[in-house]
């Protein structure tokens, strides 16, 4: 499924994660080569980076959440997993993104580690 | 937004609809941006990125500002 693709990997993203990508054909390359930006956690200092780079601030950049590639892995059809709604804003900007259009796609993988007692 | 098409425009968001489509991390954001009719979900995401690449836009310019503009510093004087 990504053959041919390169990905960066955030250092909050699990090793399974990462050797899902590989496993189906993707390679791993530094933050200014990949095609994919795969990150857990947007206050992680690699993360960070990215997000004052360069390329983030022309639109080149989009970090996406590497639950993504779980989403993939569990799809029964694997291509038909929304790229689009595993979008990772910077830290900053998720508290009111969240306020306004509740918790993010990622977030509600999370419900049966992680339990929230937000008002809703 | 517009209630008479937002249903139907609900739809035809690119980010919602392009799957499995070359998208990344490279062409993601500025095919949102040309997107005419982005849902509420990316439309929210979109905007406060722009806000937060517009504002580090800005605060690099100042920084450079500050770089290249020689300006001797005045040592604070302790009379006053
Ligand atoms: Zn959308």
């Amino acid at each position: 499924m990504f053959k041919g693709q390169r990905g960066w990997f955030c250092g909050s993203v699990s090793p399974d994660l990462r050797q899902f990508w590989v496993a189906e054909g993707g390679t791993i390359s530094d933050a200014r080569a990949a095609d994919f930006l795969f990150s857990c956690d947007a206050s992680h200092p690699d993360t960070l980076r990215i997000y004052q780079s360069t390329d983030y601030m022309e639109d080149n950049a989009t970090v996406f959440h590497a639950y993504y590639l779980s989403a993939v892995a569990n799809a029964e059809i694997k291509n038909s997993v929304t790229l689009g709604h595993f979008i990772l804003p910077p830290a900053s900007l998720q508290k009111e993104i969240r306020r306004k259009i509740g918790n993010f796609i990622w977030e509600q993988d999370q419900h049966s580690s992680i339990e929230k007692h937000d008002a809703v | 937004a517009n209630d008479s098409c937002s249903t139907m425009l609900k739809y035809r968001c690119s980010g919602c609809i392009a799957v499995g489509k070359s998208l990344n991390s490279r062409n993601f954001s500025k095919l949102l941006h040309s997107c005419p009719y982005q849902c509420d979900r990316h439309k929210v995401i979109v905007e406060a990125e722009d806000r937060y690449k517009s504002e580090l836009r800005k605060s690099l310019i100042c920084n450079k500002k500050i770089l290249l503009t020689p300006r001797r510093r005045r040592q604070p004087s302790n009379q006053s």
